[in-house]
């Protein structure tokens, strides 16, 4: 393990450390949730900014969300690296759509 | 003494005036691994400051890529042209000092843009593009990836270069009085002829009317 020097030698401190390891990952594991949707959000707002000046993620995430399309971040950060043509199929949909309905 | 007739030395490294730029330039290169970077040349000639420094910083933290991870330095070497034709609005050419302190008191020394681009324009941009990069420990990676040069000329010619084109940007349009004074020096120049040479319009004064 990586408990260096006394933390893995000495009984006391070894108590110590094991709480506070507990104690971070139980805190880590809700930053977890957080920090994964901050680098998927990052990553799809890197994809959709592409597709014109003055377009980016909010705009496009608030598109999904009138269209009521519900996939979540994680897919749509997913689809962005591997299969950059689907998001941009689901953009022109969303721009499709919006000249219909106008 | 040795006589190689090239601009190279014997070990093919680039000799003479080239010699000093070229080798910075081509210094660090064998700290930064992965060649599967691309490497983008950015044309400061008539761009605004920094607007092009903006641009900069988000490639070379490695932003316009999908695959963008915080803690690993993805971004693209960027090598950065003409920075002596880089463009500044307003009159920050004379009023934009660069400070700094030496640690000794009353030792604050300052520097004007002016000064400067005369003595080493590529510092410009390179301040301005790391004042723009996240302060955290990829910072000197990422300066490491960016080369600047004054002119057109740079030792990389037979990487990959990809040029970068700039998004399309809104220019504000002239406030009143400015568009009078360049109407004003406009016509005067029509007036004496060819004589009256301004390189390249770089200072478009936008002088902000004080409300």
């Amino acid at each position: 393990t990586s408990f260096r020097g006394a933390h893995s030698r000495l009984t006391q401190t070894i108590a110590q450390q094991k709480i506070r390891a507990l104690v971070s990952a139980r805190r880590d594991r809700d930053r977890q949730k957080r920090d994964f949707r901050r680098l998927w959000i990052t990553r799809i707002n890197t994809v959709i900014r592409k597709k014109g000046v003055y377009y980016n993620y909010s705009k496009f995430i608030h598109e999904l969300y009138k269209r009521q399309l519900l996939l979540n971040h994680k897919i749509l950060a997913q689809i962005a690296i591997l299969n950059r043509n689907f998001i941009y199929m689901i953009y022109n949909e969303n721009i499709k759509n919006e000249d219909s309905k106008e | 003494r040795r006589q190689t007739g090239a601009a190279l030395n014997s070990d093919n490294r680039p000799s003479g005036a080239v010699a000093t730029t070229s080798r910075k330039a081509l210094a660090g290169l064998r700290r930064i691994d992965l060649d599967g970077l691309r490497w983008r040349v950015f044309d400061a000639k008539g761009q605004v400051l920094g607007r092009l420094a903006s641009q900069i910083s988000t490639v070379l933290q490695g932003k316009d890529k999908p695959t963008y991870t915080p803690n690993r330095d993805d971004g693209d070497m960027c090598v950065v042209l003409n920075a002596k034709d880089i463009g500044i609005t307003g009159r920050k050419l004379t009023d934009k000092y660069y400070r700094w302190h030496t640690g000794y008191v009353g030792h604050l020394k300052e520097r004007s843009l002016k000064d400067q681009m005369s003595k080493d324009p590529t510092e410009v941009i390179r301040k301005a593009v790391l004042r723009m990069l996240p302060r955290n420990k990829l910072r000197d990676d990422r300066d490491r990836k960016l080369r600047i040069f004054t002119s057109d000329e740079h030792p990389f010619g037979d990487k990959p270069l990809e040029p970068y084109i700039m998004p399309p940007r809104q220019v504000r349009e002239m406030r009143p009085r400015a568009r009078r004074a360049l109407i004003r020096a406009q016509k005067k120049a029509e007036q004496q002829g060819v004589t009256t040479t301004k390189n390249g319009k770089k200072e478009e004064e936008k002088v902000e009317l004080s409300a």
